[in-house]
């Protein structure tokens, strides 16, 4: 049997400040970028005990990097954010199911908080293969605003929405991506793909449903292992004719990207 | 070379290392890595007879030095088990060990009969897992319904029984006296100390079970003392399992008194924690001179009081 390799020693390459609150590292990871798929995340280790699973913001396996975005969130995240270019880290990865391409025509994405990390990366893949895209982000503010520029760099069409209305839309992402479904006839193949905080992933759900249209939802939930050995990280998703009301999935297996209609999204 | 083989009573062992029930899954994710033959043997995650969900997410809270969690048994029960799981883990080519747990007696005995049956080497009796309302850890606790279950399941089966045992107990010597008496082969310690993880700004705990099990370095002398008090009291073999990180640490519970160990949170940080151990043992015995790992096992001088 062909072994994979799991663990991977990665150089840091560039550390670069997004806010305060948020940085973006360059990692040094040829076997993880040559395989990574949109929507799968790592598992770094740091000064605390349990890793910290972070989500792709993009692999390049011309260049061997994968890049990642921090959002201190705590003492691990800390840590992480305050690793310079030559130290090394200990990553686990690529890991988990990302997002499904199978026939899709048109991706939209719709991202709030650190979730607009993941979809760059839909954005990048759908950008060098010519998937026709829109790019849904949702922000407190202009100045607090992550990638930004990055999305508007590339060539998908970009919605920017702020809750002091200092961009596009005013509101947050779900209310952005409803304005631009009303006014926007219907193709085929299109699917909407959304990561962030799951008050918005469910109205983005919600909308999806409204409009027909499949939706891919990228969910988070406490984990330790990353490698499906440890069942921690249980998603509640929907188990219709098997008698249970739902069934426990690992986010880190089978998700973290499931197709919304599964997810029971009630705790 | 150091011969690294050991003996849990009958049952032969290639080296002491053990991965852990519930760390491990059924090996199949752990086999996409590394050569799983070069382990002593697999616990499989804990079995019940009918399939379980488990408890509701977050079932995970990180503490310093280890973790708390709350998964709940879930499990796909013990019959997909035999069907599904077990025929795989046999082509692994290391020892089987079925963890096993029940609301009741009767679920334990149950399942016994059916493992007789199979391909598993050892049975290990979880009665000890915190995270279950029934079963498990409340017979755990009391020593009669300890020595009860496992007479009971001596009965029912010739494979080697193990009774893995909870920490959460005024007197380890006294519990694990008790298994000895009902005529399990092997005592495994310990499995997680109940705690308790609280977010100051929601006022809740983080789990949504509110306890869970405590593992990790943060337990490993709470184990350690236990395996030697343990020693000092039965005959049977002993598995030392608590906060295993590295090779020192493995040796550390052999002196104890340990026959073997199970390696359990590691694996959490590191998918090849269990071979990576076995090479350190291997290696720090060269250094100490010693050349088979069971020379070390008992080997503690205490200091006279």
């Amino acid at each position: 049997m062909d072994r994979q390799t799991i663990e991977h020693q990665s150089l840091i390459l560039a550390n670069q400040s997004v806010n305060p609150q948020t940085r973006i590292l360059t990692l040094d990871a040829p076997l993880i970028a040559r395989t990574a798929q949109p929507g799968q995340f790592v598992n770094l280790a740091c000064d605390r005990f349990l890793r910290r699973p972070i989500g792709m913001m993009q692999a390049d396996p011309d260049a061997g990097t994968i890049k990642v975005g921090i959002r201190i969130q705590g003492d691990g995240t800390r840590w992480l954010a305050d690793r310079r270019p030559g130290d090394q880290l200990s990553v686990l990865g690529p890991l988990g199911h990302g997002f499904d391409f199978t026939g899709v025509r048109r991706v939209i994405t719709v991202g709030g908080g650190t979730g607009v990390f993941p979809l760059f990366f839909v954005q990048q893949y759908c950008c060098a293969r010519q998937i026709d895209s829109i790019a849904v982000c949702g922000y407190r503010s202009r100045a607090d605003s992550i990638l930004a520029d990055d999305y508007a760099g590339l060539s998908c069409r970009t919605l920017f929405a702020s809750d002091c209305g200092d961009m596009d839309v005013a509101g947050h992402a779900a209310v952005a991506l409803e304005q631009l479904l009303s006014g926007m006839p219907a193709a085929d193949g299109t699917v909407i793909m959304t990561c962030g905080p799951k008050i918005m992933m469910q109205a983005v759900a919600e909308i999806a449903v409204r409009y027909h249209l499949p939706c891919q939802v990228s969910l988070e939930e406490r984990m330790a292992c990353g490698i499906g050995v440890c069942l921690v990280c249980a998603c509640k998703i929907k188990a219709e004719g098997s008698g249970q009301p739902f069934t426990h999935q690992r986010c880190c297996v089978e998700g973290p990207v499931f197709p919304a209609e599964v997810v029971e999204w009630s705790t | 070379m150091v011969d690294l083989s050991v003996k849990v009573g009958q049952t032969e062992l290639a080296n002491p290392v053990l991965a852990a029930s519930g760390t491990f899954g059924f090996g199949r994710e752990m086999a996409r890595f590394q050569d799983l033959s070069r382990l002593g043997g697999i616990c499989s995650k804990g079995l019940t007879l009918k399939p379980r969900l488990g408890n509701l997410a977050p079932r995970v809270a990180e503490t310093s030095c280890g973790m708390l969690n709350s998964v709940g048994l879930q499990n796909p029960g013990l019959a997909a088990f035999l069907q599904e799981e077990l025929p795989f883990m046999k082509t692994l080519g290391c020892r089987i060990i079925a963890n096993i747990a029940g609301h009741e007696n009767d679920e334990y005995l149950d399942m016994c009969r059916r493992l007789d049956d199979s391909d598993v080497d050892v049975i290990e009796l979880n009665l000890s897992c915190p995270n279950v309302r029934e079963g498990c850890m409340l017979i755990g606790s009391s020593a009669r319904l300890i020595e009860e279950l496992v007479s009971a399941a001596r009965r029912v089966t010739g494979k080697p029984l193990w009774a893995k045992l909870t920490p959460n107990v005024t007197s380890i010597g006294e519990t694990a006296a008790a298994a000895e008496a009902g005529g399990a082969d092997a005592v495994v310690l310990i499995n997680t100390l109940l705690g308790m993880a609280i977010d100051r700004r929601t006022r809740r705990p983080i789990l949504r079970n509110n306890t869970g099990g405590l593992s990790g370095p943060a337990i490993k002398p709470v184990a350690l003392r236990m395996v030697a008090e343990a020693r000092r009291t039965i005959k049977i073999p002993i598995i030392g399992v608590g906060g295993i990180l590295n090779g020192n640490d493995a040796l550390e519970f052999m002196i104890a008194g340990a026959s073997a160990v199970e390696i359990g949170t590691a694996n959490m940080i590191k998918p090849t924690a269990c071979q990576d151990i076995i090479s350190e043992m291997a290696s720090l015995a060269e250094t100490d001179g010693v050349s088979a790992l069971r020379d070390y096992i008992g080997t503690l001088e205490l200091w006279n009081s």
